[in-house]
């Protein structure tokens, strides 16, 4: 069911593609209601985060790929342009779709996982989509303007994500009470994603909680990026060096894939036993 | 096979399209991305033209293509190399650097929709000249390790 959920995302997301004619920097949409092809309960939820997210500048109804969905506009400039002036960040923030965030949170919840670790969180929408699927959820981003744009954001929607701003390659885990938690890591293979994840994978080595963990892993196949001769969208040998089962692959939209034919994929992965 | 004449009337109206280019590009004026990229790809082409003509020019009969080489190269390392491409990566800089300033000083407050519209032009002009500054450092960087 989540599998067909995302690929009627996808679907959506294509037919959106066609029919937008905006100018706005970043664009994503959402069902209004719930339906046949979007059978989700927390869509209310869902835009009361974009509709308290200041990235949004503009938002209107649309019936696409006939669902009726509301249109969000946003520009994230601003942020782009402080993480370069300060060279705080690996990666500049670009987010994945709200409903993307909301359904691989559904996923991990489905596998089996407690907490989520949303590392290089951006606006903190992946623990946030956690948070309200009952799971624990933590936030760590390393850039203080996204950090008080996630404080912003959890004030005005009353949900506490728990964001903090830290370095999560050195970030002290244990201070988490973990007994089942599944990392995001935030930022594509090809753009800074396996540095991070190689230091979050290094630095939990010795954690006993370990043999519970998971690893979402966003990549790739878009030919303007190098392929990993591993595969895997970009992680490939990254997955290989570290022994990580593949769980699945579940394919979405992110805001990097509006004009891109591929969407992003999504590896699921876990420690073995 | 391609005979000397068709060689030395390549490289002279390659020649040509750099001594116009390099002449009728006026440095003190704001040069797109698109012209700088055009002046050095031209540059490049001529350097890697002269490198491969002069491993195979040997005879005699060829010195005149020869002295025309030489010439292309000090043409490059003195008015460009030294003179024009230090200063395009100066404007590029100031440029990058004014832009950034004045996006920083844009007001944080209520914006229209075509103000953030508009705005996110800046933003994208500024991606771009960044991204021709890498590529001028790129060249720079050649330069160096020579």
């Amino acid at each position: 069911m989540i599998k067909e959920i995302a690929q009627n995302l996808v679907e959506l997301k294509k037919e959106f593609t066609k029919v937008y004619d905006g100018k706005s920097q970043i664009q994503e949409v959402i069902p209004i209601l719930k339906s046949e092809k979007f059978p989700i309960d927390d869509l209310d939820a869902l835009h009361d985060f974009a509709k308290n997210n200041p990235i949004y500048y503009n938002s209107y109804e649309k019936i696409i790929y006939d669902v009726s969905c509301m249109v969000y506009e946003g520009d994230i400039n601003k942020y782009w342009l402080n993480s370069i002036q300060y060279g705080s960040s690996r990666a500049p923030f670009s987010p994945t779709w709200i409903l993307s965030a909301y359904i691989s949170s559904l996923y991990v919840k489905s596998l089996g996982y407690k907490q989520v670790i949303d590392i290089g969180s951006g606006d903190g929408r992946i623990a946030y989509c956690a948070k309200i699927l009952g799971l624990d959820s933590y936030s760590i981003e390393i850039d203080n303007m996204l950090v008080d744009l996630q404080n912003s954001i959890s004030k005005s929607v009353n949900v506490n994500f728990n964001p903090n701003c830290s370095d999560a390659i050195t970030f002290d885990y244990s201070t988490f009470d973990l007994s089942n938690p599944v990392f995001f890591i935030g930022g594509l293979a090809q753009m800074g994603g396996v540095a991070l994840a190689t230091g979050i994978l290094e630095n939990i080595e010795s954690n006993d909680v370990k043999k519970n963990t998971g690893m979402v892993l966003a990549g790739t196949i878009s030919q303007k990026y190098t392929p990993d001769p591993m595969n895997h969208a970009g992680w490939g040998t990254l997955i290989d060096k570290f022994a990580l089962d593949v769980i699945d692959t579940v394919i979405l939209p992110a805001v990097w894939t509006f004009r891109e034919t591929d969407d992003t994929h999504y590896i699921f992965t876990k420690f073995p036993k | 096979m391609t005979s000397f004449d068709d060689i030395s009337e390549m490289f002279r109206s390659e020649f040509d399209k750099l001594t116009n280019l390099l002449n009728s590009t006026n440095i003190d004026s704001n040069l797109s991305p698109h012209e700088i990229v055009e002046i050095y790809y031209q540059i490049m082409n001529m350097s890697s033209m002269n490198v491969m003509l002069k491993q195979q020019l040997d005879s005699d009969d060829q010195k005149s293509l020869l002295d025309d080489i030489v010439e292309t190269e000090k043409l490059i390392s003195e008015k460009f190399n030294h003179t024009m491409h230090p200063q395009i990566l100066e404007k590029l800089t100031q440029s990058i650097q004014d832009v950034t300033r004045n996006l920083q000083s844009s007001s944080s407050g209520q914006k229209s929709k075509e103000d953030i519209e508009n705005e996110a032009k800046q933003y994208e002009e500024l991606r771009e000249k960044m991204s021709t500054k890498e590529f001028v450092e790129q060249y720079d960087k050649g330069l160096s390790d020579d």
